[in-house]
């Protein structure tokens, strides 16, 4: 499993995330809109993955920074309203 | 925008308030010497704050105002309507001045835009615009449209995408509106993915041909540099879309009126952004819409507009019913929709009353669920019904708690920042120069927690400066920079806050430690000659420990780390030492994000129901009569190549009057982590896991040893929630 959901409104994204986990990260939002993403020890995600977050925007944390995808994909998820 | 510009925005706005208060007020009671200066110091400290942040244009709007107000004070004006209105009209200027500033996160550097005129750009040339930073290298701008269901193809478009060789820039926006959450498919493609190359269009054409999709390629002449488009701030364009859906409307009465109207907006607006030559064009579009009944000024506004981006936002406010027109010839008011979302300030207490209303709430909850159980036991035909709507409750609550829990939360900055200053006068006081480092001041955490941090830390900091940092000639003898450093780093892990204070000072000495314990009669020689340099550095955080030779101004009387952690394990957190002999220490803080929720499991032990902290436990066990053997006094188990203490929970607890005869069943045991160490705990029952609102003990009660707190469960029963670590003291 690389979607981990927790008690206090935390999600963590782990390792690879193939495109089923869109699925599972769109259950935890719609579970809990407020929650904040943790993807510090996400390597990579599936487009499916990163079109739930630049739609839904929700709180990230930990973005690795000098990770080819979240490089590019960062922008969009901040360019918010 | 930077945080300092966003207090200066926030400070200003409430400024403005103030100030706009005061001088009506002032109006009506010109002599009230008090009301003016009140007025008076509002303008200058707006004055002040547009000084810092180095807003020119409104320190000088600001300071004539405040002259004004001087002269008023002095006696050398008269406080006059005229007077009141200027500095009014000074208030209203900054106010739009801010306004900008919120929708571009820049100080505005002109009353308005320079204008320039230029044909609409397209999607390329605006992709370009917005990336100044890549102009220079880019080569080719590309748009890929990926199939809706390329996702079933094993397509994954956006890797692709980033791993275009040289790739400058990549924009990822929404091929149609988003849907809402429950409408939302995440197996279908909606995206269109934009960006710039450094290479030729042919090779990103080859690149992406494998993807399933429509895909443009322009080439970008980089010799002459795209002519940036007009930018008009957001809050014109909003004020332009409402002008377009306004002639969209069909009703023939008042239509005349209507373009006058729209025609003198539109004008205004294109005035406020300097943009004099379209204020023109939209007052001529106006006077040929009125007279010939053409779509000028509707094309002209509509051409604006498209060149404010690819696609121009569909007018929001959709055209008002025919008979819901505004009066005719009525000049249509700039509207100032959605421009700021201001910050409210809110009282603390208010904040903690609503977090107590959640743990009740929470508290109501969970009896809703335990009678959902029982009505399900009884067979009742409501049970169904009952329990879809304890689900509802337990989702609204949950969103509710997260939303309260982040109204309390506060950056670190507000601790950390308090650092530099204490640093500075303890290294000059103690002549050791050294350099503070601080990472991770965004990191937010619980009110309660970045409240309680200061002390602690401040403890830390001084050890670590007393006794970690050696003088500068110690230093440069051991080969070390002569300026110590200090670390102070806050990240964010999941549920916790992790926060470390480091040194590269001498380090702890193990051997000496082992010496003040053994003296001191905390630990016979053998048992200390047996622990590990870990556990014996642990050993600084027993009370009263200290190994300083000498007592000092700042620290050293052995008084605090023991503090330190009893103050951590308050709140719920954990701190743990490491260190390297002559090269330096690491003091690590855990801490929970918020102390609001704690995860309970409940045991039964002595027929009474119990909750342990969920983060303390590590697994339950069931364990044979046989697999108990006993060392001295205690009872042990062997769990996975382990010797694990056990503990008789009714027995540490007297929950029961007479010991009972020990059953010849299995013992539940459950496994609990204590500063690393692992305990079992005997129960008679494991029960279940839930979230609690822990309410600790107060008046009498308080201090009860062994005893974290309470809560109220579902059916009315007070659940105590124990505290493991006081238990084994």
């Amino acid at each position: 499993m690389t979607v981990i959901c927790s008690a206090q409104g935390v999600f963590m994204l782990e390792g690879a995330c193939p495109g089923e986990d869109a699925e599972k990260l769109l259950q935890c939002l719609a579970s809990n809109p407020a929650a904040i993403i943790d993807i510090r020890r996400c390597e990579s995600a599936h487009t499916a993955v990163i079109q739930v977050l630049i739609a839904f925007k929700p709180k990230l944390l930990n973005v690795p920074r000098d990770n080819p995808i979240w490089r590019w994909v960062l922008p969009s998820l901040n360019s918010q309203e | 925008m930077n945080d300092f510009l966003r207090q200066f925005l926030i400070e200003s706005r409430e400024l403005v308030v103030q100030a706009t208060e005061g001088l009506l007020l002032l109006e009506k009671s010109p002599h009230d010497a008090d009301r003016l200066d009140t007025v008076f110091r509002a303008f200058h400290t707006l004055k002040g704050g547009a000084g810092i942040v180095a807003f020119a244009m409104m320190e000088r709007a600001l300071h004539s105002a405040e002259s004004l107000l001087m002269d008023a004070r002095s006696g050398k004006l008269s406080l006059n309507p005229a007077l009141v209105g200027d500095c009014l009209t000074s208030l209203d200027q900054v106010s739009q001045w801010l306004d900008t500033l919120e929708q571009t996160g820049e100080l505005p550097t002109s009353i308005g835009k320079p204008s320039a005129a230029q044909a609409p750009p397209d999607w390329a040339t605006i992709l370009v615009g917005r990336h100044p930073g890549a102009t220079a290298r880019a080569a080719t701008a590309f748009r890929f449209t990926p199939d809706r269901d390329c996702f079933y193809k094993g397509e994954d478009p956006i890797a692709r995408v980033s791993s275009l060789p040289q790739l400058l820039a990549l924009e990822i926006e929404p091929a149609s509106p988003w849907p809402p959450l429950d409408k939302f498919d995440p197996y279908t493609c909606n995206i269109v993915l934009a960006g710039l190359t450094g290479t030729s269009g042919g090779e990103v054409g080859a690149q992406l041909r494998s993807l399933s999709g429509e895909c443009e390629v322009r080439t970008l002449k980089s010799a002459e540099a795209p002519a940036t488009p007009v930018l008009i701030p957001e809050m014109v364009r909003k004020v332009l879309q409402e002008q377009l859906a306004l002639l969209d409307v069909k009703e023939p009465l008042g239509a005349a009126g209507r373009i006058a109207s729209v025609g003198l907006t539109a004008a205004n607006a294109m005035r406020f952004c300097g943009l004099d030559a379209h204020a023109e064009n939209f007052a001529r579009a106006a006077q040929q819409s009125s007279t010939h009944g053409s779509p000028d000024l509707r094309d002209a506004i509509a051409q604006l507009l498209r060149a404010q981006s690819l696609a121009p936002a569909p007018a929001r406010a959709p055209a008002p019913a025919s008979g819901a027109t505004g009066a005719p010839g009525e000049p249509v008011a700039p509207l100032r929709t959605e421009t700021s979302a201001r910050t409210l300030r809110i009282n603390a207490e208010q904040i903690d009353a609503l977090v107590r209303l959640t743990g009740e709430l929470t508290v109501a909850k969970n009896a809703l669920g335990h009678t959902a159980k029982l009505a399900q036991a009884n067979g009742d035909s409501s049970a169904a019904l009952l329990k879809e709507h304890h689900g509802v409750l337990t989702r609204l609550i949950s969103q509710l708690q997260s939303s309260v829990i982040g109204m309390r939360v506060l950056p670190l900055r507000s601790v950390f920042q308090r650092f530099p200053r204490v640093l500075r006068e303890m290294s000059a006081n103690l002549g050791k120069p050294t350099e503070l480092i601080m990472e991770g001041e965004d990191t937010e955490a619980d009110k309660t927690i970045v409240e309680m941090l200061f002390e602690p830390l401040l403890h830390i900091v001084r050890n670590a400066l007393d006794h970690g940092v050696e003088s500068s000639e110690q230093r440069r003898a051991a080969g070390k920079p002569a300026v110590a450093r200090i670390l102070l780093r806050a990240a964010r892990d999941g549920d916790q806050v992790l926060i470390a204070v480091a040194d590269d000072g001498a380090g702890i000495e193990v051997e000496r430690i082992r010496q003040v314990a053994s003296d001191r009669g905390m630990a016979s020689r053998e048992d200390l000659k047996d622990m590990a340099d870990s556990d014996i550095i642990d050993l600084v955080f027993a009370p009263g420990f200290s190994t300083a030779a000498h007592v000092t101004e700042l620290s050293g009387r052995g008084v605090g780390m023991d503090a330190v952690r009893t103050a951590v394990e308050r709140v719920g957190g954990r701190v743990s030492i490491a260190s390297r002999f002559k090269a330096g220490t690491t003091v690590s803080f855990s801490l929970p994000f918020s102390v609001m929720m704690t995860q309970v499991m409940t045991v039964e032990a002595g027929g009474q129901m119990f909750g342990i902290p969920l983060d303390a436990v590590v697994e339950t066990v069931s364990a044979g009569k046989e697999a108990f053997s006993g060392v001295g006094e205690a009872r042990v188990i062997v769990h996975r190549n382990r010797t694990i203490p056990v503990i008789e929970l009714e027995g540490v607890l007297n929950a029961a009057p007479e010991r009972r005869q020990r059953t010849e069943t299995d013992a539940t045991i459950i496994i609990a982590a204590v500063n690393g160490q692992l305990v079992g705990l005997q129960v008679d029952r494991p029960g279940e896991r839930m979230e609690i609102i822990l309410k600790p003990l107060d008046g009498l009660l308080s201090g009860t040893p062994g005893i974290a707190g309470t809560t109220v469960l579902g059916d009315g029963r007070v659940l105590l929630v124990l505290d493991i670590i006081g238990i084994l003291q």
